[in-house]
């Protein structure tokens, strides 16, 4: 049984722990946050302890530490836990800065733990289903990828996300998803060129990134938190042997509408597509890993890069649009 | 009065869509074609019953109002020309031309001709554009601080692969209708342009097929513009052209060719879409044929169509030196 603390009691930090309390080799220990009715309510939740004291996140009894706080806070965390010999799961971004990567790459590998980035999109199926297709020749050689990814602003008002230093807006917190899936879909990135108008936080941020590879293909990643609407992702890769698309809208197996009991409401729509959840394979994927000793598929060089390209983004981006070379 | 409007060349395939606009518009009279490719000018005469003429001159001398010219790009200029020389106003295929000179050339021949120059660019009268225009005029989206834009097909073949006669390749074709948009949305110039643009489809082409443009306009919007011929050549449509503008009061998004529908034939095993709705040629060539008739100013101009074209020889100058560009061009 590996017992699972959580750094950070916060949306995702909840998330995870429940995904952990589905899994049966893992058992939700203790709820570590700054602020202490987080901890206290999500703790109370899983049936867990809650603490407020950073130590007890090392104590003997931890095997596993998800680190789930503001990102800022990643590196720290996770070179503390890893120095403490705990395995980590960190959500995504692993670090604010390459700087801050690099840390954490070395206190990883010096102390010979297990850690595994959240970029959940590898579990999706239809992006990994996307990236069998192209890895096995099936739209040829790839030239443009055109990626999409539609959010209202995340969190309430005053909400760390909208602090750019903080969470480096929808590029650095949001894109960095479709980054990792671009990097491991086509290999290493040679430039990136980027606008946006992360100054507009709140109540928007947006971006249009352009990355070239490599391979010579050329890749377009779009990121809005500007929008009004449901979350939803797109993709298109295009090859010299075709064409790959998918748009989520319309993708749903179910949609179920509510007539909501109050008047003046407008009926709910929620369209969904319902199966294992991502989160969960995820989740379960690095538990199998910890238990056979074996090094996740999203390795922390993996993660590494992801933040190199988004932190190259968003200098293009800081700077008006400019060529950044990786 | 009819006003009486001939074509010159069907190299271009848009020749048939504005041919087949003659012959609807009521107020025009569709009074004949000339070719260089005869026996292509004879064929059309035929399938749009009307004239073909033996030599240009005697098209230009025919009494018209105004003349449609849909030759390959680089031929734009000798024809646009000629009208001029005849004093006879110009509907002139996109892009302009070629090159700045060349473009410049043909508005001030036009100019000293008192011949109207215009340019086609029929994504000005979708109506949804209209609709998108009028809402952002209202300032219903407040200030427009990003426009994500596509303009994506297949690979036109043909001339459009000859870097002579058209100039370049997919970002030659496809930069120009959707910087025209943002020109009018914006009310603003574009004052930088930043381009990865490659031969990718295709390896046996010596002209680009792959284009991903980065915009920045004087008055701070950003924004992208994929010019790809990144459709394979079975796609069930010819393309595409999209906009996604954001924004501070709010966002909307254009797309101007989906309305459709699905069609699945026995016959080829194909799946095609049958698009419906209005044909923004009709705008186009009712709007040219009026102003020809009339002597009311064209609604496009020369200058657009240079403004726009600009952009693309911007993104070429980009890829070549792997840097942002400034524009206009030096």
């Amino acid at each position: 049984m590996l017992k699972v603390a959580i750094c950070g009691a916060g949306g995702l930090g909840a998330s995870h722990a429940d995904n952990f309390q589905h899994i049966p080799e893992t058992e939700v220990a203790l709820v570590y946050d700054v602020i202490e009715e987080a901890a206290d309510a999500l703790a109370e939740t899983v049936g867990a302890a809650a603490t407020t004291d950073e130590t007890k996140l090392y104590a003997e009894d931890i095997d596993l530490i998800c680190v789930t706080t503001p990102t800022p806070f990643h590196a720290q965390y996770v070179i503390e836990a890893a120095e403490a010999g705990k395995h980590i799961l960190c959500e995504k971004p692993m670090a604010r800065t390459v700087e801050q990567g690099r840390k954490v790459l070395e206190a990883v590998e010096k102390a010979g733990v297990t850690m595994m980035v959240g970029h959940v999109v590898r579990f999706f199926p239809e992006y990994a289903a996307a990236r069998e297709l192209v890895q096995s020749g099936a739209i040829g050689e790839v030239g443009m990828v055109r990626t999409t990814r539609i959010n209202t602003l995340p969190g309430p008002e005053g909400s760390w996300f909208h602090n750019y230093e903080m969470s480096g807006g929808v590029t650095f917190d949001m894109v960095i998803h479709d980054f990792d899936w671009l990097l491991w879909t086509f290999g290493p990135a040679e430039r990136v060129y980027a606008v946006g108008v992360p100054d507009h936080m709140p109540p928007l941020d947006y971006s249009l990134t352009t990355i070239r590879f490599e391979s010579g293909a050329i890749a377009h990643a779009e990121g809005s938190w500007a929008d009004l609407g449901l979350f939803r992702t797109e993709f298109e890769i295009a090859g010299s042997g075709g064409l790959i698309k998918h748009d989520s809208t319309g993708m749903a197996t179910l949609t179920v509408q509510k007539r909501e009991q109050q008047a003046g409401l407008a009926a709910v729509q929620v369209p969904e597509s319902p199966g294992k959840s991502p989160y969960l394979i995820e989740d379960e994927h690095l538990v199998q890993c910890i238990l056979e000793g074996k090094q996740p598929d999203i390795t922390p060089q993996d993660a590494q890069d992801a933040v190199a390209l988004a932190a190259a983004a968003c200098e293009s981006i800081e700077a008006g649009g400019k060529v950044v070379n990786l | 009065m009819a006003s009486r409007i001939g074509i010159i060349s069907f190299a271009h395939l848009h020749a048939h869509s504005y041919a087949t606009r003659c012959n609807e518009i009521e107020d025009i009279e569709f009074v004949g074609i000339w070719d260089d490719d005869a026996e292509r000018g004879k064929e059309a005469a035929k399938t749009y019953e009307t004239e073909f003429f033996a030599s240009r001159d005697a098209l230009l001398d025919a009494g018209l109002d105004g003349v449609i010219v849909t030759t390959e790009n680089a031929r734009h200029k000798e024809n646009v020309l000629a009208a001029a020389e005849a004093g006879v106003d110009v509907l002139c295929e996109k892009p302009i031309s070629v090159s700045v000179p060349d473009a410049q050339e043909m508005i001030d021949a036009c100019s000293k001709a008192k011949v109207q120059l215009m340019i086609s660019f029929p994504c000005r009268y979708s109506p949804a554009f209209g609709r998108a225009l009028e809402t952002v005029r209202a300032g219903e989206l407040g200030e427009i601080l990003c426009i994500k834009g596509t303009n994506r097909g297949r690979n036109p073949g043909g001339w459009f692969n000859d870097l002579e006669l058209a100039g370049g390749g997919a970002v030659m074709d496809h930069t120009v209708h959707v910087v025209d948009l943002m020109r009018v949305l914006l009310e603003d110039e574009p004052c930088k342009v930043y381009a990865e643009i490659d031969t990718m489809f295709n390896p046996d082409l010596e002209c680009d097929d792959a284009g991903l443009l980065t915009i920045s306009f004087e008055g701070g919007c950003v924004s992208t513009l994929d010019a790809s011929w990144s459709r394979p050549p079975h796609y069930p449509i010819w393309g595409d052209a999209t906009m996604c503008v954001i924004g501070t009061g709010g966002n909307c998004w254009v797309d101007l060719f989906v309305e459709h529908l699905d069609i699945y034939r026995n016959e080829d095993s194909s799946y095609v879409w049958g698009p419906y709705g209005y044909n923004t040629d009709t705008g186009v060539v009712r709007d040219f044929a009026r102003c020809a008739e009339s002597g009311e100013p064209v609604p496009i101009t020369g200058y657009d169509g240079l403004k726009a074209m600009e952009v693309a020889l911007g993104a070429y100058e980009s890829a070549r030196t792997g840097q942002p560009v400034a524009l206009p061009l030096a």
